[in-house]
């Protein structure tokens, strides 16, 4: 128990709750739950692509191409649903969308020794122009009926007039919790499940610490991979369906500027950006510690421009303080084993 | 061929210009003097940025804030030339932009040991920022033509910026290939720990790299801006990405040490050129991002396959060797 109180998440928690009471004594509207509770929307879209990323970052890897896997489902469910099919069936191909856009992520990082970054920046093109291009694409595949202009008549302006029922998914609530705070509760209780309960979270640690050592013990590294890349694809997809149903609206370029804060979240939530490290719990709280700061900044007056300037030196300070107290424990030890030995 | 094969220049090289040819059956104005001159005018921005990229990965970094320190250098040439600053004057101020910029993100890197892809995704979001906070988040218009006259100046034909930029690559492939010290890039990104032992100034070094890329960035911000003519509040956006895609094209290695500026410019110039040639066959320019992935990923994974089939061909030269058959 001693060591969950000197734990980051413990820190991470501790700050959150400060946070509030901070912005509830400049602005009282933070003390209410329900208003509380209905502000994290604005920011699920980063909690449902940053949880599976931490897997991602735990082996040392890195997905950068979720913010073009939520522009690709969001229009993918607009254009199913333009075609016909049902709004719900139409979620349902987005979030397959993501996973076989995760898979290939994961094959492609198993399978050869490019660098994850090199890999997810290329599908991360090649998500976005996929995105912005299948408008036009069924056109050219001949599904014409749709409108005078065919669908490319959606490339920019979005798709609108999704049915109510959809966009019921995020004004509806259970009590005062909105349906999809609920949803990112479960998905971070069943990754941490998987993460901190099962032989396969383990084995995601074991490759993010030494390669090596999991191949020659036997980890099925290629499989833990892709399925680490694969739940982030979803997630990724689940935040642009998310959204898509918050926005009312179905764009290919939904989410674009989601990179910053979902990598924050992460690596602010203790996962070590080398590999070896990070918890399910550290970044539930820091991407919900993030939302809510730019809640508090935005309602102050503080404009976007300026907010973006906050988190990037965040961002910054965090590390810079966690390397400094990581470098003074290195030197207190080293002390310590010194003094040991003059005794001896 | 091995040779030719083994240099990924070369070979990007030669896809290039193949896929150049190509086009040209199809649409053959892109054949024109013209055009080509063109398509390398367009290039000139991601060129610069990626050159100055390419140090910081040579040393095993990497920066993902030069698109947005481009932008910042923009914001303060324009903002400065409005403030009727002459042209010269304005160009230093873009510069030292440039170069604090690249400074803060290798002070961050170097001295307060923050990994790099945190530093420069911290600073992306606060240069960024910076940039909409001093305008006001309105467009820098209403250049002097001061600033757009050099755009137009044109030497045997090719503009003068398409002669700068050669320049600054001529001058960086020398001092890559002749300047001892240069070297220490490559020592760095390869072995750290051996560089250190060496004697090598493995911390100066990597602060070099940083404060250069800065510094290309700002060089490509002069040249975006007199091109442009204007100043857009995502001024070269998403260019970081472009800039990394295009060295690892180029032959540039993430895990260090590897690498030229040539290679780097070509892998840019084919970034961009994807783009001329998408115009030249009648595709929409809503598919540039589509086949720049599609391509960044076609060569690393024929890299990939190539560096494995060699692999192969020196391992199994290796058991000849020792079982003491030749085949000779």
């Amino acid at each position: 128990m001693a060591r969950f109180f000197r734990s980051w998440e413990f820190a991470l928690a501790v700050l959150l709750v400060l946070e509030l009471l901070v912005l509830g004594m400049i602005n009282p509207t933070f003390y209410n739950l329900e208003n509380l509770l209905y502000s994290t929307l604005d920011f699920m879209h980063i909690l449902f692509a940053a949880l599976p990323l931490t897997l991602v970052i735990i082996t040392a890897g890195i997905d950068i191409s979720g913010v073009s896997i939520m522009g690709l489902a969001s229009i993918t469910l607009g254009l199913s649903w333009v075609a016909g099919v049902n709004v719900f069936v139409a979620a349902g191909i987005a979030l397959l969308v993501g996973v076989l856009a995760g898979l290939f992520n994961g094959v492609f990082v198993a399978k050869t020794d490019v660098n994850p970054l090199v890999v997810t920046l290329g599908t991360l093109f090649m998500y976005a122009g996929l995105a912005q291009g299948l408008p036009s694409l069924l056109d050219l595949l001949g599904f014409k009926a749709y409108g005078s202009e065919g669908l490319a008549a959606y490339q920019y302006e979005g798709i609108t007039g999704l049915p109510e029922s959809f966009i019921a998914l995020t004004e509806g609530t259970i009590g005062i919790v909105p349906y999809p705070l609920i949803l990112v509760l479960l998905f971070a209780l069943v990754l941490g499940l998987l993460l901190h309960r099962t032989r396969f979270g383990r084995y995601l640690y074991l490759i993010g610490v030494n390669p090596e050592a999991a191949r020659y013990s036997g980890v099925p590294i290629v499989r833990a991979l892709v399925l680490a890349y694969v739940l982030s694809g979803f997630g990724a997809a689940l935040a642009g369906v998310m959204l898509t149903s918050y926005m009312t609206s179905a764009r290919a370029d939904l989410g674009g500027d989601a990179l910053l804060p979902i990598i924050t979240a992460v690596v602010l939530g203790g996962a070590d950006i080398l590999g070896g490290s990070g918890t399910i719990l550290g970044t539930l709280l820091a991407g919900t510690l993030l939302g809510f700061l730019r809640q508090g900044l935005l309602a102050m007056g503080v404009t976007n421009d300026l907010i973006q300037v906050v988190v990037g030196g965040l961002l910054i300070a965090a590390m810079a303080a966690k390397q400094l107290v990581a470098r003074l424990g290195e030197r207190r030890l080293n002390r310590q084993a010194l003094s040991g030995r003059r005794r001896g | 061929m091995r040779r030719l094969l083994k240099s990924r220049e070369a070979l990007v090289a030669l896809l290039l210009a193949l896929l150049i040819v190509a086009t040209g059956l199809v649409n053959p104005n892109i054949l024109k003097f013209q055009s080509l001159v063109e398509i390398l005018n367009a290039s000139l921005t991601l060129v610069l940025i990626t050159l100055g990229e390419m140090f910081v990965i040579l040393t095993r970094g990497i920066d993902v804030s030069v698109g947005a320190a481009t932008g910042l250098a923009a914001v303060i040439l324009g903002t400065t030339l409005n403030l009727g600053w002459p042209v010269a004057l304005a160009v230093l101020a873009a510069l030292a932009t440039g170069i604090l910029a690249g400074a803060v993100n290798a002070f961050g890197i170097t001295v307060l040991r923050v990994p790099p892809i945190i530093m420069t995704l911290g600073t992306l979001g606060i240069y960024r920022g910076l940039m909409r906070i001093i305008t006001g988040g309105s467009w820098i218009e209403n250049l002097p033509q001061s600033i757009k006259e050099p755009n137009l100046w044109s030497f045997l034909g090719i503009p003068f910026f398409v002669w700068v930029t050669l320049f600054v690559l001529a001058a960086t492939a020398w001092i890559t290939l002749r300047y001892r010290p240069a070297r220490y890039f490559y020592a760095v990104g390869d072995n750290e720990q051996g560089a250190y032992v060496l004697g090598l100034p493995v911390r100066a070094t990597q602060f070099l790299a940083y404060t250069l890329a800065g510094l290309f960035a700002a060089l490509a911000a002069v040249v975006y801006t007199s091109q442009i003519g204007f100043v857009s509040m995502n001024a070269a956006d998403g260019y970081e990405l472009k800039a990394i895609a295009a060295n690892v094209l180029g032959g540039v290695s993430l895990t260090g040490g590897a690498g030229t500026p040539l290679g780097a410019a070509v892998g840019a110039l084919f970034m961009t050129a994807v783009h001329s040639m998408l115009i030249f066959l009648g595709v929409p320019g809503i598919w540039d991002n589509a086949f720049a992935g599609v391509i960044l990923l076609l060569v690393v994974y024929v890299d990939y396959r190539l560096r494995k089939a060699l692999e192969l061909q020196r391992r199994h030269a290796r058991i000849l060797g020792e079982t003491g058959v030749s085949d000779g």
